[in-house]
């Protein structure tokens, strides 16, 4: 499998470690415990497109956020993790 | 006082040389290395720093990106001293971290050209050898060790591996030169 990572191209999946789903970026703030535990507990098992977690480990060392297809294996797209929560954070903001 | 002999990261008190067909694959103790980040909102250095990818040489040192904001500087020559009080004043306001002693630096010639460095790749890493021209840095794997590989000219390539390693990264380095030779 490759991987098209934002500034290098096209990279071997081996180079890369899988976190999981990429709402992890979305920790819950403040003391709600229930928050916390769906956070950390819940996850959505899609049949399709997935949005995930790699690092770019044996690479630059980025957190990647990959979408894909978990039926084709088709990787749709490929963000650095880094601009996905600036990103939202301005959104926010 | 004790007295130290210096060794080289293979193990010996001079760097090995090994040669097979058309390959030359040489220790380089000689090599120092520094990392150089940028810092938050800080503004780049006059140093010749490389885009994603590549490597470029400067007045004394060559540069290869290792990641967004982050370089490491090759310091030929200078493996034996403090590299910062060099580097430092060509870098203001950047985080630099002297990695010397991490890494080891091995180079392989080619007395053929680029064919017998391509034919070494292809065998070495899954890269992309179209990404791996003249000029191109990047850090992958080499029978499951991290190295970043740089390709100084068509007939050269230079092989940055762990230090505590090197012996390892030296075994797989030459048994995939042998096969090479054995392939003919």
């Amino acid at each position: 499998m490759l991987i098209p990572h934002p500034l290098l191209g096209l990279r071997d999946a081996q180079e890369f470690t899988y976190l999981g789903d990429a709402s992890l970026i979305d920790r819950p703030e403040g003391s709600d415990e229930a928050a916390l535990a769906d956070y950390v507990y819940l996850r959505d098992n899609p049949a399709g497109l997935h949005r995930e977690l790699w690092f770019h480990e044996q690479g630059d060392r980025s957190w990647l956020v990959v979408t894909r297809n978990t039926l084709t294996h088709e990787i749709v797209s490929a963000e650095l993790a880094r601009d996905v929560a600036l990103a939202r954070k301005e959104g926010v903001a | 006082m004790l007295d130290l002999i210096p060794l080289c990261a293979l193990g010996a008190t001079t760097p090995q040389e090994f040669r097979q067909g058309a390959l030359t694959l040489t220790e380089m103790p000689e090599t120092g290395l520094v990392s150089l980040t940028l810092q938050r909102g800080a503004a780049r250095p006059a140093l010749d720093l490389p885009e994603p990818g590549f490597w470029a040489a400067g007045a004394g040192h060559a540069a290869f990106w290792t990641g967004p904001g982050q370089w490491f500087i090759e310091l030929p020559g200078r493996a034996q001293e403090d590299p910062i009080p060099f580097l430092a004043p060509q870098a203001p306001g950047c985080s630099l971290t002297e990695q010397t002693d991490g890494w080891v630096l091995f180079e392989l010639q080619s007395s053929q050209g680029a064919e017998a460095i391509e034919a070494f790749l292809e065998h070495a890493v899954n890269l992309d050898l179209c990404k791996m021209g003249p000029g191109r840095a990047t850090r992958s794997v080499i029978e499951h060790m991290g190295v970043y590989l740089l390709r100084r000219s068509d007939d050269r390539l230079a092989i940055w591996g762990m230090r505590s390693a090197a012996e390892s990264l030296w075994h797989a380095l030459t048994t995939l030169a042998r096969r090479q030779s054995a392939r003919g």
